[in-house]
């Protein structure tokens, strides 16, 4: 009985991903992914992926260390907050973004005057990227730091070292391996964006036009084409999970507590 | 506790079994499920608000429907899409029932400065357009080479998926331009400006509708087109901006 439901459970989980790539033969799926239509969306998910991990990793890495260091009623609250995108549904992503950002919006005419104009820009889709991924980052991040051991940023202080010391030179390489984690899961939610990034920067061919926008144009104009980009989806997000589980177990290692050899005791 | 879970187990197969009888006999009064393009949304929820209705894009309803969506009606803003699937058997012979026509809409604050077609070549404008599948996307590549604005292409900053989402583009002011049916103008009239597209240059717009051929409630969906295409529904497809069916053949 038992067996039967995880059977089920697993057949129900794997069959859609199997699929991708068994249901037309493996040299049109290659062939597919030469056109224009492919190449161009993995350069464009590339190009504002890649501008948005380096935001979310130059904020975010001081960020939580700040918000893992404050008191826990204070840190609570903060990872509330930080924690909202990761449940808004994609789509009040996009509609938020444009209620902020759009021309019309809160920031719309200082951004006007300002002459910057992200509307239907690789910017915009930067921005809806970095919303929807950041969170992860973010709380993955949080943990990372308070993993650490606390007697060691401890002894560092009464070494002498300032905070900044303590951050980059002790923080950061112990809790390398979760922020390591965290910035895959960033990365993943963020390749596969759709919601927010059609709203807020429409979808062009070269442009905006994402991986996931991609899919969803050629669906009905050549399902060859759609099936070829889901493939390629899938083996990037396979990548992503395994080096987040390979991270994790290595994790282990730097932030168990290390227990200090015992002194005997002296009046020292 | 056996007795109990035995009881359930009843109840719920009962159930199963009710349910599935009564979904394969059609019933006169079930709402049928129609699938129709997004510029009907409003005349045709208010025609008949008794049915089911899908709106979207006339081309991604025709995949759907090509991979087995469970519509009694096809309603599409271009005959290719339900001419293919009749083609392919999915639904029955499709009959034309109404036209429409193209327009420009600009937000109500015109950023760009657009008072008429022509400005979209002389002036520097972020132009939103549908993608060359959806019907509007196609229609509006016509009316740019009547009027020889073909260049004007170009300009185009996003290649939306149906004509709502143009609309929507252009009423919160991301866009400065797009291309729309009159009847979508209407329904934002207050947050945009319609431009005209002259009546020399708007394409051959053709609305057609069809049963489609896996539906279990065929009379029914027949009936609904019947009282679209009868005075009924011409009214009030004319009194939201439509065109009656035109008289020449296709």
């Amino acid at each position: 009985m038992l067996v039967v439901a995880t059977g089920a459970a697993l057949l129900f989980l794997v069959l859609p991903v199997v699929a991708i790539f068994a249901r037309v033969p493996p040299d049109e799926l290659l062939a597919a992914l030469g056109t224009d239509a492919a190449k161009d969306a993995l350069l464009v998910t590339a190009e504002t992926n890649l501008i948005s991990m380096i935001l979310i990793l130059l904020f975010g890495t001081p960020a939580a260390y700040w918000i893992a260091t404050r008191t826990s009623r204070l840190r609570d609250a903060v990872v509330t907050l930080v924690e909202l995108p990761l449940v808004l549904p994609p789509a009040v992503a996009g509609i938020g973004l444009l209620a902020a950002f759009g021309r019309l919006g809160l920031l719309g005419g200082t951004m006007d005057t300002l002459g910057i104009d992200i509307a239907f820009t690789q910017v915009a889709v930067i921005l809806a990227v970095t919303f929807v991924a950041s969170p992860f980052y973010l709380r993955t991040a949080v943990a990372a730091y308070e993993g650490i051991d606390p007697t060691l940023p401890a002894a560092a202080r009464t070494l002498g070292a300032g905070p900044g010391r303590v951050f980059a030179r002790i923080a950061i390489p112990l809790a390398g391996a979760g922020l390591g984690a965290g910035a895959a899961l960033a990365f993943a939610r963020g390749i596969g964006e759709f919601g927010a990034t059609i709203m807020f920067a429409g979808s062009l061919q070269g442009t905006t036009q994402t991986l996931s926008l991609a899919i969803y144009e050629q669906f009905d104009l050549s399902f060859v084409v759609a099936l070829a980009i889901s493939a390629v989806l899938v083996a990037i997000s396979g990548t992503v999970l395994l080096s987040v589980k390979l991270l994790t177990r290595w994790r282990s290692g730097s932030t168990t507590p290390i227990p200090f050899a015992p002194t005997t005791p002296t009046s020292g | 506790m056996n007795t109990r879970l035995a009881t359930l187990a009843v109840a719920l197969l009962a159930g199963v079994c009710v349910a599935a009888v009564a979904s394969a006999r059609p019933q006169a009064n079930a709402p049928l499920t129609i699938y129709a393009a997004a510029s009907l949304t409003d005349v045709f929820r208010s025609f008949d608000s008794a049915q089911n209705y899908s709106f979207g894009a006339s081309n991604a309803l025709e995949t759907q429907i090509r991979n087995g969506a469970p519509a009694d009606v096809y309603a599409s803003a271009a005959p290719l899409n339900t001419q293919r699937l009749h083609r392919a058997g999915l639904v029955e012979k499709p009959v034309t029932f109404t036209a429409n026509r193209l327009a420009l809409i600009v937000p109500r604050s015109n950023p760009a400065g657009i008072r008429s077609i022509y400005d979209l070549r002389s002036k520097p404008v972020k132009l939103v357009v549908a993608g060359p599948a959806v019907p509007v996307g196609g229609y509006t590549l016509t009316v740019l080479r009547k009027m020889g604005l073909s260049s004007v292409l170009s300009k185009v900053v996003s290649r939306e998926s149906d004509v709502r989402a143009v609309t929507g583009k252009i009423a919160l002011g991301q866009g400065d331009a797009g291309f729309v049916y009159v009847t979508d103008a209407r329904a934002v009239s207050d947050q945009v400006t319609v431009v005209r597209v002259p009546a020399w240059a708007q394409p051959r717009v053709r609305y057609e509708i069809a049963v489609v051929s896996r539906s279990s409630n065929k009379a029914a969906a027949q009936a609904f087109i019947t009282s679209v295409l009868s005075a009924r529904g011409q009214t009030a497809l004319k009194n939201a901006g439509f065109l009656a069916i035109p008289k020449a053949p296709a």
